[in-house]
């Protein structure tokens, strides 16, 4: 009796650690490993911003299953617009992705003869005018359209000169601006965008991507001085990375470039000229070291297939080589990583497009013909505002936010940037110089030692003055001392 | 004339870049001990230079912290420097012993060590707009040890001032071989060292089926 009253104690102890664990075991957890990247380019664990609530496929729908679906499109009235590309229609779910709203897959032309989509690839629908914008690929046009399915006009191959006429015209994506003017992508286009105008008419090319300076152009360059004609026919050209995606927010219109072998332009911001915001900041998207595949022994370089600007201005790039969505805030600071390469839900085999809607994510996969959404954590949360709040210059605003999000995650090195603005704007010179350093941002440092060493000789200049002073002159009197005592001495010695 | 303690000598040689190390050869002065406190100061200056300097002027890395490259950046480097001066100067009829080129080079080196640690100091004062003044310190303290270094292998081995370039350009080949051979040497012992382990490994496995 005694006895099992003395291991009482120790079986309730077992039972408690065992309690303790049990959350951690059953905490329902990304099928990935969710990390993000220090001040050194190093991955390392973070908090997720993101979880994978559910896949939704067409049966869900209730449309019978989709093949290979090629776009997602969220409109104004938060209805989902999804290219079916394999069956030749574009499915519209509503906003809670539960049922179809409709199905696009006859329009009525003006003259009132009927047609059909064939192999629709990107989908897009103006908030302005109310209109459907089909990439209508197979049949070299773009299809524009009311809501109920009658034909406004039709976009076909250009019959210009500065459209090369032995290329096909086969749309990939397309997007409309606020002016009604219509862009393009075309799978065999380099020069960029094709641009139309609210009419119809083809107007030019729109923000051709640019080519990588490497030394191997630069060594073909100069060999091509010397090279024949027939030779350099013969050549691989050096053509840039034509635009795989588009995205459009307000003014500006974001495209991305799937090329794995060039680094130049994956990820652009234009204006309405068709420059490049962006051109100038040495970014990188993506994995920073892009990770080696053993099971097909290349590595995993990044493909960008597909952009999104989420209302808050955050840019969502879709990474298809590694199924992951990297999204960074308006200045193009990596806020977090989600997705992976999985059969789970969450995992991609084929990732297509990607779409934001609120503070959901919507990834359209087009091997698993489903759409998996992400929802925001609460940690996610807190990181969105307190980015917004610093972005928009709200340093203080944003200061709780920030501990808050490295009460979490002290790993989050932005926060740690916010945290030391926004003591640096408060005032808190000393506590601003701690978070930046442990932000490992030295001009942040160096801006707040500046204002502290300022404040530290204000207060205390008069006890430094009369120190260093009265050292001067202790210094002085004591050197003269010793030369008069020597100079006294070799005196003596003379005299002696 | 000319009694001086032994650190009253580093002083003088210091301070007194053309008759310095003349004079210092001619009194027959100088002190192992002290150059080798000199050595042992530039490498201390080397790791307060690579970790200790003011966080406005460069974040070190500081995730992994190796001894080795501040050891070859300090000891190594003098060591090759002493081993490679001699061994090009006694073929080319220098005057000068091992332990004299230690203790010569070694002084020479203080400009150069006093400057790591003022700017050091200097670097947790001033900001980066200021960033002016440790520039110019540190070209003073490393112009003023080269003069001295060029000053101290000129009397050592008693040349001509173009002779000394041609030996200094020598020495600096010479470093550069010997460096080369070490690090292949390491990665030969490295290999065998592999080779060893996995013979050892190997029969373990053998005695354990």
């Amino acid at each position: 009796m005694n006895k099992r009253l003395k291991l009482l104690p120790l079986v309730l102890s077992g039972l408690l650690l065992l309690a303790g664990m049990s959350p951690a075991a059953v905490y329902a957890d990304e099928p990935y490993d969710v990390y993000n990247y220090d001040r050194w380019g190093e991955a390392i664990p973070s908090q997720a911003g993101y979880t994978a609530e559910r896949s939704i496929s067409g049966r869900d729908l209730g449309v019978g299953p989709m093949e290979e679906p090629s776009d997602l499109f969220c409109d104004h009235e938060g209805n989902f617009y999804i290219a079916d590309t394999g069956n030749d229609r574009i499915i519209v779910a509503d906003n809670a992705l539960e049922r179809t709203v409709r199905i696009y897959g006859r329009f009525t032309m003006p003259d009132g003869s009927e047609t059909s989509l064939s192999k629709p690839t990107g989908v897009f629908v103006s908030e302005e005018r109310d209109w459907l914008y089909i990439a209508d690929n197979q049949n070299s046009r773009v299809l524009v359209s009311d809501k109920e399915g009658n034909v406004i006009m039709e976009v076909e191959k250009p019959e210009s000169d500065v459209y090369d006429q032995q290329r096909t015209f086969l749309p990939q994506k397309v997007i409309a601006d606020k002016a009604g003017n219509i862009y393009v992508v075309l799978n065999n286009i380099t020069t960029g965008a094709a641009m139309f105008s609210p009419a119809g008419d083809f107007t030019g090319f729109y923000g051709a991507n640019r080519v990588e300076p490497t030394a191997e152009i630069i060594t073909n360059y100069i060999k091509n001085i010397f090279r024949s004609d027939e030779k350099k026919a013969s050549m691989a050209r050096n053509v840039p990375s034509g635009i795989s995606g588009f995205d459009i927010d307000g003014d500006f219109i974001f495209t991305c470039s799937q090329s794995t072998t060039q680094t130049t332009d994956t990820v652009k911001k234009l204006n309405a000229a068709g420059k490049n915001i962006f051109a100038g900041l040495e970014l990188a998207f993506g994995d920073y070291t892009p990770m080696y595949d053993t099971a097909h022994n290349k590595l995993m370089k990044p493909a960008i297939v597909d952009i999104d600007i989420s209302d808050d201005g955050s840019i969502n790039c879709l990474d298809r080589t590694t199924g992951r969505i990297f999204q960074y805030d308006e200045e193009c600071n990596l806020m977090f990583i989600v997705g992976t390469k999985a059969r789970q839900v969450g995992g991609f085999d084929t990732a297509a497009a990607v779409e934001s809607c609120g503070d959901r994510l919507f990834v359209l996969d087009s091997a698993k013909d489903t759409i998996t959404v992400f929802t925001e954590t609460s940690f996610g949360a807190i990181v969105h505002e307190a980015t917004a709040l610093y972005n928009d210059g709200y340093y203080e605003e944003a200061l709780d936010p920030w501990y808050e999000v490295l009460r979490r995650d002290g790993n989050y090195r932005r926060a740690y940037i916010g945290v030391a603005s926004a003591l640096m704007r408060k005032g808190d010179y000393k506590g601003a110089m701690k978070y930046a350093k442990l932000a490992d941002a030295p001009k942040l440092y160096d801006k707040a030692f500046e204002a502290y060493r300022r404040e530290f000789l204000g207060k205390h200049f008069g006890k430094i003055a009369a120190g260093s002073a009265v050292l001067i002159v202790a210094v002085t009197v004591i050197r003269r001392r010793k030369k008069h005592g020597t100079a006294a001495a070799e005196t003596e010695e003379k005299e002696e | 004339m000319m009694d001086l303690t032994q650190r009253q000598w580093v002083k003088h040689a210091v301070t007194h870049p053309v008759e310095g190390f003349e004079d210092m050869r001619w009194k027959k002065s100088g002190s192992l001990k002290i150059a080798f406190f000199i050595v042992f100061l530039l490498f201390v200056g080397q790791v307060f230079d690579g970790r200790l300097y003011g966080f406005q002027f460069g974040v070190p890395y500081d995730k992994t912290f190796s001894i080795v490259p501040y050891l070859v950046k300090s000891v190594v480097l003098f060591a090759a420097w002493v081993v490679g001066n001699w061994s090009v100067c006694t073929l080319l009829d220098g005057e000068g012993t091992m332990k004299n080129i230690c203790i010569y080079s070694a002084y020479a080196l203080v400009p150069y060590i006093v400057q790591l640690f003022v700017n050091v100091l200097l670097s947790h004062v001033l900001i980066r707009d200021e960033a002016v003044f440790i520039n110019v310190i540190r070209i003073i303290g490393v112009g003023w040890s080269v003069i001295l270094l060029f000053s101290a292998v000129r009397s050592v081995h008693q040349y001509s001032p173009g002779k000394t370039v041609f030996a200094v350009i020598l020495t600096i080949a010479a470093m550069l071989i010997m460096l080369f051979l070490l690090v292949l040497f390491m990665s030969l012992v490295q290999q065998i060292w592999i080779f060893i382990l996995s013979v050892y490994t190997e029969i373990s496995y053998r005695f354990r089926v």
